[in-house]
C-alpha cells in the first residue's frame, strides 16, 4: 500500500509522536499491573504467613473462639464475630442516617444551609480515627454507661428475644460502644457519596416526578433512589469497608476481650483490633503466624463483602429489567 | 414598550391590556373561528421572578378547555417560564416565584392554601427531554396512578394499557412491559411519558417543547397524538418551531421579552398579525 506523503520535518514529528504515544500506553498498562500484582503478593504475603497457624489449626482456627497465647492455643471465632457484628450493627445505624442527611442537604435544605453542612460532613471525614477513639473512651464511653446503658437494661433488656443482646455491666466500653463510634466514623463517608450521587440526578427527572403530584419522599424512594442505586450501594460499601477494616477508634473502646458472648455490653474484639493490641507482644512463631492469619481472614472478609455488592447490583439491575 | 394586544373567543373576559384598541381588526375573525370553547385556565396579571429578575410582565390570557394551545417566541421570551407555573413546579427551586393569579376552572392556584400534589393530579406535565423513570415500562405508568388511587391488580393492568394505548405506545411495548422504561428509543420514551401524565387523567397537559429532541417521524407522532388527545384533555404546548404551532394548535401566544405580545387562533395568528413584532417573527426577520 502506498503511504500518505507529508513533509519530512512533520513526519519525524509523527514518529516521535507515535513512539511517546507507545510509551505512554505501556506506562498506564505497568500501573495497572501493579495493581493487580502488589494484591496478589500482599495475599501471597499473608498465606505465608499465616501458614504455620492455619496448618496447625486447620478449620479450628474459624470455629473455635479460644485464644490463648499462654498454652498457643488459638481461634478466631470471636474477633471475626465481634468486627461483623459491630460492623453491622454500624451500618444498621449510619446507612438510615447517612440517607437521611443527603436527602436533606439535596431536595429540602435551604440553600443557605447546604453549603455549611456540606463541609462539615467533609471535616467529619477527615477527622482522625484517634480522634474518635478518644473522645469515644473519654467522653462517649462514661456517659454511655452512666446514663443509656443502664435505660437500655432496664427497657429493651426486659424484651424477649432481643434482651438478651441489651444485659450486663453498664461499663461504657464494649461491642454496642465500638459499634456507635463506628457509625458516627462512616456517616460522613456514606453521607458525602449519597449525596454526590443524589446531586447527579437530572432535574428534569426529578421535576417529571414532583409533576405528578410525588412528595419529596416519593420522589427521592421510586425515582433518585433507584436511579442512583449504583452509586448509593458503592457508598455503604465505602463506609463497611472502613468499619470492617476500622482499628484505633474500636481498639479504643471496644475493651479487646477474646470473648463470644451475646451482650453487646461485655467487651469483646475486632480482627483489626487484635492485631493493633497484640502484635508488639507476640513472642513466639505461632503466636505471630495466628496474628497474619486474623489479617489474611480480614482480607477475606472484604474480599467477600465486596463480591457481595457486585451480586447484589447485579440482582437488582436484572429485577429492574435492565439485562434480560 | 411592546405593546400587547390579545383576542379572546365570544364569552370571554375583555384583555386588561393597554393596547387592546389595536386588536380590533382582528376580533370578529377570531370570534367567528373560535366559537363554544370554555375556559379552563385563566392568567390573570401573572409577574414572575428569577431571584430579582423579572421574567414574566403582566401576562393575561385565558385557555380554552380541550382545545390545544400554543406558547411561541424567541428563546428566553418566558414562554417556558409561563407553562411552568401552571403547575407550580418552578417553586422546587427556592428563588423563583409568582405574583398574580391562575385560575384553573375559576379557582387560583396560586393561592398558598392550594394543595401541590393535587393541583399535580389535575394538570399534568411533559417535558422536552424524556424522563422516564428508573423502573419497567408498567411502573413508569402505575407508579403516577398508584399515588391517587388504589386499583385491585386487574384494574392497574386495564389502566396501563389504556395510558398506553392513549399514547400510541400499546402496540410497540405491549410485550416487554417488564423491560426498563429507559431501555426504550427516545420518541418511545417521550410517548411513554406522555402516557405516564395521561395516566394519572389530568384535566390540562403541559407539554415543554415534547418534541424538539426527537427526530421527524417521532415528532410526527407526537403530533398526532396531540391532536387525538385534545378531545378529552386541555393541551398547552411551548415550542420553538413554529410550523409545529401552526401544526397542531388552535390558539397561539407570541411572547417576547416575558410579555405576551399577541395571541390569537392560530390560523389568524399566523396568516395576518395584529403586530408587528408577531410579524417579524413568524416571517423570520427575528427570532
Amino acid at each position: 500500500m502506498q503511504q500518505l506523503t507529508v513533509p519530512a520535518a512533520i513526519a519525524r514529528q509523527l514518529r516521535w509522536n507515535a513512539v511517546a504515544d507507545l510509551l505512554f500506553r505501556r506506562l498506564t498498562l505497568l500501573f495497572a499491573i501493579f495493581v493487580a500484582v502488589l494484591v496478589f503478593a500482599i495475599l501471597v504475603a499473608l498465606l505465608v504467613g499465616a501458614w504455620p497457624a492455619l496448618s496447625r489449626f486447620g478449620p479450628g482456627f474459624i470455629t473455635s473462639a479460644q485464644w490463648n497465647p499462654v498454652t498457643e492455643e488459638f481461634g478466631a471465632l470471636a474477633t471475626i464475630f465481634g468486627t461483623l457484628l459491630t460492623s453491622t450493627i454500624a451500618m444498621l445505624i449510619a446507612v438510615p442516617v447517612s440517607f437521611g442527611i443527603a436527602l436533606f442537604i439535596t431536595e429540602l435544605a435551604p440553600a443557605w444551609l447546604k453549603r455549611p453542612v456540606g463541609i462539615a460532613i467533609e471535616l467529619l471525614a477527615a477527622v482522625p480515627s484517634i480522634i474518635y477513639g478518644m473522645w469515644g473512651l473519654f467522653v462517649f464511653a462514661p456517659w454511655f454507661g452512666d446514663e443509656i446503658q443502664p435505660f437500655l437494661t432496664s427497657t429493651l433488656g426486659n424484651w424477649p428475644l432481643i434482651g438478651a443482646l441489651f444485659q450486663g455491666p453498664p461499663m461504657g466500653i464494649g461491642l454496642f460502644t465500638a459499634s456507635l463510634v463506628l457509625a458516627i466514623m462512616v456517616i460522613p463517608f456514606i453521607a458525602a457519596v449519597m449525596r454526590d450521587v443524589f446531586e447527579l440526578v437530572p432535574p428534569v427527572l426529578k421535576e417529571s416526578a414532583y409533576g405528578l403530584g410525588c412528595t419529596t419522599w416519593e420522589v427521592t424512594w421510586n425515582v433518585v433512589l433507584p436511579y442512583t442505586k449504583v452509586g448509593v450501594v458503592g457508598g455503604i460499601m465505602l463506609g463497611l469497608g472502613r468499619a470492617l477494616g476500622e482499628t484505633m477508634a474500636v481498639t479504643f473502646v471496644i475493651g479487646n476481650a477474646h470473648v463470644l458472648g451475646l451482650s453487646l455490653f461485655m467487651p469483646g474484639n475486632t480482627i483489626s483490633s487484635a492485631l493493633a493490641n497484640e502484635f508488639a507482644e507476640a513472642h513466639g512463631e505461632l503466636y505471630v503466624s495466628a496474628l497474619i492469619a486474623l489479617g489474611l481472614l480480614l482480607f477475606l472478609i472484604t474480599f467477600i463483602v465486596l463480591a457481595l455488592a457486585r451480586l447484589l447490583l447485579l440482582r437488582l439491575s436484572r429485577q429492574e429489567g435492565r439485562t434480560t | 414598550m411592546i405593546v400587547q394586544s390579545l383576542q379572546r373567543p365570544q364569552g370571554i373576559r375583555p384583555p386588561q391590556t393597554a393596547a387592546a384598541v389595536e386588536a380590533k381588526p382582528t376580533e370578529a375573525r377570531a370570534a367567528a373561528g373560535t366559537q363554544a370553547a370554555t375556559i379552563k385556565l385563566s392568567v390573570r396579571n401573572l409577574n414572575f421572578y428569577y431571584g430579582s429578575f423579572q421574567a414574566l410582565h403582566d401576562i393575561n390570557l385565558d385557555i380554552p378547555a380541550q382545545r390545544v394551545t400554543a406558547f411561541i417566541g424567541p428563546s428566553g421570551c418566558g414562554k417556558s417560564t409561563l407553562l411552568r407555573t401552571f403547575n407550580r413546579i418552578y417553586e422546587l427551586y427556592p428563588r423563583q416565584r409568582a405574583e398574580g393569579e391562575l385560575l384553573l376552572d375559576g379557582r387560583n392556584v396560586l393561592d398558598r392554601r392550594q394543595d401541590l400534589n393535587l393541583l399535580r393530579a389535575r394538570v399534568g406535565m411533559v417535558f422536552q427531554k424524556p424522563t422516564p423513570f428508573p423502573m419497567s415500562i408498567y411502573d413508569n405508568i402505575a407508579f403516577g396512578v398508584r399515588l391517587y388511587e388504589r386499583l385491585s391488580r386487574y384494574e392497574m393492568d386495564e389502566r396501563v394499557e389504556w395510558a398506553l394505548r392513549k399514547a400510541a405506545l400499546w402496540d410497540e411495548v405491549k410485550d416487554k412491559l417488564k423491560q426498563n422504561g429507559t431501555m426504550l428509543s427516545g420518541g418511545q420514551q417521550q410517548r411513554l411519558c406522555i402516557a405516564r401524565a395521561v395516566a394519572v387523567k389530568p384535566t390540562v397537559l403541559l407539554l415543554d417543547e415534547p418534541a424538539s429532541a426527537l427526530d421527524p417521524i417521532s415528532t410526527a407522532k407526537i403530533e398526532e397524538l396531540i391532536s387525538e388527545l385534545k378531545k378529552d384533555y386541555t393541551i398547552v404546548i411551548v415550542t420553538h418551531n413554529m410550523q409545529q404551532a401552526a401544526r397542531v394548535s388552535d390558539y397561539t401566544a407570541f411572547m417576547y421579552m416575558g410579555r405576551l405580545v399577541e395571541m390569537n387562533d392560530t390560523d389568524t395568528l399566523f396568516t395576518t398579525p395584529a403586530n408587528k413584532q408577531t410579524e417579524d417573527y413568524i416571517t423570520g426577520r427575528y427570532g
